[in-house]
């Protein structure tokens, strides 16, 4: 799975499709609250000293916030090459 | 009448709490952030001869709990002899995420129970465009279906009406794989549930507290037999069921075919900008300090002078004598020491409401959780630590949604650091006493040094969650994974009635302690059975021949304080007190303000006058007067009043917080450890800041 990118990879306002995940370990709650294969979101930006990252999900008014840990464990294609 | 309990589910922040109020009538409080409710909350109410008991739960994404407060949802839901277990759920969605919220739905169902769907919030759908398809939604979950705005009351009736609906030809859309039937066969027929999706609940939760020894011993052979991971098959069944729910929920959301851009987002790019956002925040906490220091002047001063008028006047229409004392000092000075502080206490928690009930609270931890890690704190921890500012109680209960038990922990341990609304009135008093009135550099300096308690407060939080840190450790790992709710405008009654509720709890409870306090205390100083007590008079005829008259009497009064009950407590401990730079008297007021820091200032009134017959006084006139007989100058001086003051910063003196950290760690060794950090830091800061200062 290791050629794939994670949301880490994207930049600031690129838009991706989930694919999969980088472990099995990872928390129930990101599946629970819907990241997962097939789901589109954008990347509106990140805290610096490598904070949390800010994702919008399609369809969705609110708004994700995940650690640069979690956001490695989620794998993406990028739909707009970056 | 017949009686049913219903309880209500759903994600986090999608209005459970607003439709249980609608319901019940009741206030529970309310907020736009993922985790406001905490703690199951019931009520109920009569409609068509049937009373229902409603149960309100804390938010939760699925059956397998994540956090403290979504492991309350399981428990209720899976142990049938759970006093408040439904007979019927009633599961709320909102518009945007109904997939979650359906997912949820159908585990309730396949446990067996039976339920209905409510989709509130159907306002803001309507204002975005998407509109919600109820037939084919009824079809999809073989149930009622209902659509409510809770905020406005819309859909409530159809709700209400709706729960005599009895649900059936519900069937499962999660088929356990084949490959556990055999583990899930054997828990079935070894443990008994009623059917097999909760036999697969047992082997994939990672605790069954409603399974005895024996019970949960056979699930755990289950999983060992077969080399099952709870943590696997939760992931197992999430996915297998978000594969089935695009094509169950087919057509029942119609998306508008114009997106506008949300609101959320505008305002977004600038409060959680990478630089804007902190100078936001930031330029946030010094507006709501500037706000409780200086808008609350004012309203103290009138409260301040109509309690002096109110003591002054019951002072003069009672009969001079000991229990004019007790009622006009101790009872009505103390109860004015604490409403004072209502202007203040009020704006802070108009301001915290106003954060909880605009979604701006997500935002801080997002934006807080980087500089927290460090400490060993989440960006969760930013809750409890704000909300600390206003009282610990309901701050140490907020850590619950903090999934990491190490972060929680810590949390737990340093919140009562945070400078709570219970520790300005010994502040503002003593601060008032020992701090020149003075301008530094343009600044109020009596406020610049409560701004300074402030960030001690801080410092000692992060400083002490920095070493706890390091002394344990987590099996677990820690992460974050937040939802950003849209901001709304907040509802000014909900601000306002969670701000009375609030203030009137700190009111009363303080009230309360005060009034009994001031009786026990006023006791103990009236009564004594030693020789200098009963025989005061002639003890100070003989030894001070020259006395009379006012002087006489007071004589004989401070020796018979000095004599009772009361004053062989306070010197029994003077000894321990005495190098911080506090005499007997003081001593008693740090005895009685272990049960809440806010007696500290009524309680020395009432040792003040019980020492004295002088009843013109106000309370600080009499702090300003009164002598320490160690040393023979002013009992609050300088360094005296520097070591009071970090005293109380540091030190547990609050027995509800020490009962609540007890019931929210479910541990006594670390309530215990706490108690003696605190109370050991406090005084050790204070024994050095009076041993440099005097
Ligand atoms: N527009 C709109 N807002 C609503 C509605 N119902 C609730 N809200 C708002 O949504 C937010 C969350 O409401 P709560 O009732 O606290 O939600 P909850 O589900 O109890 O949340 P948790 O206890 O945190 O899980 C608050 O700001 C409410 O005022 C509704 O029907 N329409
Ligand atoms: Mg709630």
């Amino acid at each position: 799975m290791s050629q794939h990118k994670s949301i880490n990879h994207l930049q600031n306002g690129e838009t991706a499709t989930i694919v999969g995940y980088g472990s099995d370990e990872i928390p129930i709650k990101i599946y629970e609250m819907g990241l997962l294969p097939g789901v589109t979101l954008t990347k509106k930006q990140q805290l610096p000293f490598n904070g949390p990252v800010y994702l919008r999900i399609e369809d969705n008014p609110n708004a994700i916030a995940l650690r640069k840990s979690e956001a490695d464990l989620i794998l993406i294609e990028s739909l707009v090459k970056a | 009448m017949t009686e049913i309990k219903i309880a209500l589910v759903g994600n986090p922040n999608v209005g459970k709490s607003t439709v249980f109020n609608r319901l019940t009538g009741l206030r529970q409080k309310v907020g736009n952030y993922p985790g406001i409710t905490v703690e199951k909350k019931t009520g109920s109410f009569a409609h068509q001869q049937t009373r229902y008991h409603v149960i309100d739960l804390p938010g939760a994404y699925g059956i397998h709990p994540s956090s403290l407060d979504e492991e309350i949802v399981y428990d209720v839901l899976i142990d049938k002899t759970n006093p408040n277990h439904p007979e019927l759920v009633v599961v709320i969605g909102d518009p945007f995420n109904l997939k979650r919220a359906v997912f949820l739905y159908q585990q309730i169902r396949e446990m067996g129970l039976p339920a209905i769907f409510v989709v509130n919030m159907i306002d803001e759908a309507e204002r975005s465009g998407t509109s919600i398809d109820v037939n084919k939604l009824e079809k999809a979950l073989a149930t009622k279906v209902v659509l409510t705005d809770a905020r406005s009351g819309k859909g409530i009736d159809q709700l209400k009406a709706a729960l005599a609906f009895k649900p059936n030809g519900y069937a499962p859309s999660f088929m356990i794989p084949e490959e556990f039937t055999a583990a899930t066969q054997y828990v079935k027929e070894r443990t008994g549930p009623s059917n097999e999706y909760i036999a697969w609940l047992y082997l994939s939760q990672k605790q069954n507290k409603h399974l005895d020894d024996s019970q949960a011993q056979e699930v755990a052979n289950a999983r060992q037999h077969h080399g099952l991971n709870y943590h696997r098959l939760q992931i197992q069944e999430a996915l297998a069921r978000h594969a089935s729910l695009e094509k169950q929920l087919a057509g029942v959301v119609k998306d508008p075919a114009k997106k506008k851009q949300y609101v959320t987002e505008r305002a977004d790019s600038v409060l959680t900008h990478p630089f804007w956002g902190y100078v936001i925040f930031f330029a946030l906490l010094l507006l709501i300090f500037q706000a409780i220091y200086t808008w609350s002047g004012p309203f103290m001063d009138a409260i301040d002078s109509a309690f002096a008028w109110l003591a002054s006047s019951t002072a003069a229409w009672l009969p001079a004598g000991p229990i004019n004392g007790l009622i006009t000092d101790g009872i009505i000075t103390g109860i004015g020491g604490i409403v004072i502080f209502i202007p203040q206490i009020a704006i802070l928690f108009i301001f915290i409401s106003l954060m909880e009930e605009s979604g701006y609270m997500s935002r801080v931890v997002y934006l807080m959780d980087r500089w927290l890690r460090p400490f060993g704190l989440s960006g969760k921890s930013a809750v409890p630590l704000m909300s600390g500012a206003a009282c610990a109680i309901p701050a140490v209960m907020s850590a619950r949604t903090i999934e990491n038990d190490k972060e929680r922990l810590i949390t737990i341990l340093v919140t009562p650091f945070m400078t709570c609304s219970a520790r300005l009135p010994i502040y503002i008093v003593i601060i008032g006493l020992v701090i020149p009135h003075e301008k530094v550099v343009g600044l109020d300096l009596q406020g610049l040094v409560l701004f300074g308690m402030y960030a001690l407060g801080i410092i000692a939080a992060l400083g002490s969650a920095w070493v706890l840190k390091q002394l344990m450790k987590s099996k677990y790992k820690s992460y974050l994974i937040l939802e950003m709710p849209t901001y709304k405008y907040p509802v000014v009654r909900n601000v306002l009635l969670n701000v009375w509720d609030k203030t009137k709890g700190f009111v009363l409870g303080a009230g309360k302690i005060i009034l009994a306090i001031s009786i026990i205390l006023w006791v103990l100083g009236s009564f004594g059975v030693s020789e200098r007590f009963i025989n005061a008079e002639e003890i100070v005829q003989t030894e001070k021949p020259g006395l009379s008259g006012e002087a006489f009497e007071n004589e004989v009064q401070s020796q018979k304080l000095e004599y009772s009950f009361l004053g062989t407590m306070g010197r029994f401990i003077e000894p321990v007190i005495e190098p911080l730079g506090y005499d007997w008297k003081m001593g008693i007021g740090l005895i009685s303000s272990f049960a809440a820091r806010e007696v500290f200032v009524s309680t020395m009134a009432t040792v003040y006058s019980l020492g004295g017959t002088d009843d013109e006084l106000t309370i600080r006139e009499r702090m300003a007067a009164e002598m320490n007989p160690n040393t023979g100058k002013p009992a609050y001086n300088f360094a005296s009043g520097i070591s009071l003051l970090l005293f109380y910063a540091f030190a547990m003196q609050c027995m509800s917080t020490i009962a609540i950290v007890r019931k929210e760690t479910n541990s006594w060794k670390w309530t215990f450890i706490q108690l003696a950090f605190m109370t050991g830091i406090a005084y050790i800061a204070a024994l050095v800041a009076y041993q440099l200062l005097k």
